[in-house]
């Protein structure tokens, strides 16, 4: 049997968590409440890591005063070792690193999303959108493995420390990476949850529900796509700069269709239009993945002939198809969204109000 | 470029647009019929190919023995899916999103499964087993009897595919659901027959081009999941509606691939690890520029929704 440490499980699936929630929150905030159908996520997802594969690279050497060595090729061990010899000595250099990182990867990625937008308005069906996310994603990460500089190609970038690495203890470091997740997580939630409860939030799902009636109130709702995109897409890329964080290194193979997938899932799970259900959701996606990682390492010393990774795709698939067929509103489903003032004229006419906010 | 290599790209230009052919025409007849764009397609291929490649494993098998071994497995594995998935969602009125997440996780579902048994029976990096000959051996040029089993055999498929839904009560009825499904159901069609001879169409062509996939590479859990976007390529080139427009679509995309691909390599020197990006370069292209694809140029010969 193997031993399992209690407290680092935990800690693993609340930065994993902390992590999934920002992807959650970014595709909620574009699918379940905007109705943009995002397929390209894992694009936005990478840009971050990619911005963080590109800043370790090339910016903490400046930022710490030492010489710059070319990350790839012959010259990546000595890369490596100074890499981890700066992010050891020098946390100032460390952290204005990720501020900048952060920074950098939400304007790209914001920029992006803009501009994918406009690209709606060319397309003859709705769902054209989807397809164009979806291989616009892949496009993508075949011209960054394709580039040979700049996050070296197919070797990717390893030894990308987290930012409290300089103390040394591994268990401490790791616990302050979860709080920066899970605070990082919780300004994104409150932020959409404000979002959601203003007239731009109500304009978005006006727009969700029907396209033609929101036009027709006086609406501009192809500005309100490009913003919900520019938002959705930067929460992403934060996501993104943490995810290469946690697992310490950027290689393209990582942000594949199956990513965009895993994010799906978690919205469909937790609840479309919820920011709440994304929560749910990422949570449960941490658990189940911690879950299958620890399943797969004791079946395999078991000697158990089938490979449990299997089954994880397996299962992810099986709750898609049980949720979109039995609950397709997920398991905390949209409640509807009232103003105080609805609220107030329910009272005052006798009845009871329709919802607390949701 | 040298003669050689032109000949080599164009051999295979031809021997994969015939295999695109077979499977886009499935992408298209799915999208027309029952109004779904289904990314488990994919997975219907590598199920034909598992299928023929255990099949073949049994010893001397005659190779149409393998393909209609692989037409049987995909197409009920098509009409399952169908019946546990797709049909129970029809009812309802369920956006494009959800059709397109249920088509990913049935493909996902498959896709691992296979990956189960290709590990459990230690089937990976095998081929279909048939002996191999050359057939033709020119300067340039070394044709195997495997070039003569998958052109020939894609192409005429094609051809009673496209026969099957002119001249024939079902492809007639096929076509009329494709047009207006209302009106179908009213004037009398049995609507749900229909469909599930579609279904069990769609998944035996896609396991018989998985079979033929099979004899020219190794047979791998992924090997749908690989071409499915360049699949999709042809179909979207063919508007996802035209037959004509689909097949010619699908030599396009091969085209590019191999030909193009390997004149910008040879004269531009291009990486070819870039070669997955051309079908989603032609996706976008069209779908930005001109969304119908080849429909209007070939509006009269084999258009479903003429």
């Amino acid at each position: 049997m193997i031993n399992i440490d209690i407290g680092a499980t935990a800690v693993a699936i609340l930065t994993l968590f902390g992590i999934y929630s920002l992807m959650a929150i970014s595709l909620n905030l574009e699918y379940g409440v905007a109705g943009v159908p995002n397929f390209g996520q894992a694009l936005f997802v990478s840009i971050g890591a990619y911005t963080a594969g590109v800043t370790y690279t090339r910016i903490l050497p400046l930022l710490a005063g030492v010489e710059s060595v070319h990350p790839c090729g012959p010259t990546m061990g000595q890369a490596l070792q100074l890499r981890s010899e700066v992010m050891a000595a020098q946390p100032i250099a460390g952290f204005i690193n990720l501020a900048l990182t952060f920074l950098i990867a939400a304007v790209i990625a914001g920029a992006v999303g803009f501009a994918v937008s406009y690209v709606t308005l060319r397309l003859k069906e709705e769902w054209f959108l989807a397809l164009v996310l979806l291989v616009g994603g892949e496009t993508a990460r075949i011209v960054v493995r394709g580039a040979d500089d700049l996050i070296c190609s197919h070797n990717g970038i390893s030894g990308i420390a987290q930012p409290f690495y300089f103390l040394g203890d591994a268990r401490s470091s790791s616990i302050l990476f979860m709080l920066l997740a899970l605070a990082l997580a919780l300004i994104a939630y409150f932020y959409s949850q404000r979002l959601l409860h203003s007239p731009f939030g109500r304009m978005l799902k006006g727009l969700r529900e029907n396209e033609a009636v929101t036009r027709g109130l006086g609406k501009g709702i192809s500005l309100a796509r490009a913003q919900i995109m520019l938002i959705g897409s930067a929460i992403a890329a934060v996501g993104g700069v943490l995810f290469a964080l946690n697992t310490g290194f950027v290689n393209t193979n990582d942000y594949v269709v199956t990513l965009t997938l895993d994010i799906w899932v978690m919205v469909v799970l937790g609840g479309i239009g919820n920011n709440r259900g994304a929560l749910l959701g990422a949570a449960l996606i941490a658990l189940l993945d911690r879950f299958t990682q620890v399943g797969a390492i004791a079946l395999n010393m078991s000697g158990s002939p089938i490979e449990f990774n299997y089954l994880r795709f397996i299962a992810f698939g099986l709750i898609l198809l049980l949720m979109l067929r039995y609950r397709p509103g997920g398991l905390l489903p949209e409640s509807p969204l009232t103003t105080n003032a609805h609220d107030v004229l329910r009272r005052a006419s006798g009845s009871q109000p329709m919802s607390k906010r949701a | 470029m040298p003669p050689a290599l032109l000949t080599t790209s164009l051999v295979n230009t031809i021997q994969i647009g015939s295999l695109y052919a077979l499977m886009a025409l499935g992408i298209t007849l799915t999208f027309s019929v029952m109004k779904l764009p289904n990314f488990a397609h994919a997975e219907y291929v590598t199920v034909g190919a598992f299928a023929a490649l255990i099949v073949s494993l049994a010893g001397e098998v005659n190779p149409l023995l393998i393909m209609l071994a692989a037409f049987i497995v995909g197409a009920l594995v098509a009409l399952i899916s169908h019946v546990a998935v797709f049909k129970p969602l029809e009812g309802r009125e369920v956006s494009f999103y959800t059709l397109i997440l249920s088509s990913f996780a049935v493909g996902l579902i498959l896709r691992y499964i296979l990956f189960m048994i290709a590990d459990y029976f230690n089937l990976f990096d095998t081929r279909i087993r048939i002996p191999l000959q050359i057939m033709l051996r020119e300067s340039y040029l070394i044709l195997t009897n495997i070039f003569f089993w998958v052109v020939p055999s894609s192409i005429l498929l094609v051809i009673a595919l496209t026969l099957l839904l002119n001249r024939t009560p079902l492809g007639r009825e096929m076509r009329a659901l494709a047009n207006n499904p209302g009106l179908a159901r009213v004037i009398g069609i049995p609507v749900e027959r229909v469909k599930s001879y579609s279904w069990l169409l769609v998944g035996g062509l896609a396991g018989v081009a998985g079979a033929l996939w099979g004899l020219q590479t190794a047979v791998s859990p992924l090997m749908g999941w690989a071409a499915i976007i360049s699949v999709f390529a042809a179909a979207i080139l063919g508007g996802l509606s035209s037959f004509a427009g689909t097949i010619l679509g699908a030599y396009v995309v091969a085209f590019s691939e191999n030909t193009i691909m390997l004149f910008l390599n040879f004269n531009f020197g291009l990486d070819l690890a870039y070669k997955p990006a051309i079908p989603f370069i032609i996706i976008i292209a069209v779908l930005l520029i001109r969304p119908q694809g080849f429909t209007e140029l070939i509006r009269r010969a084999g258009d479903l929704q003429r």
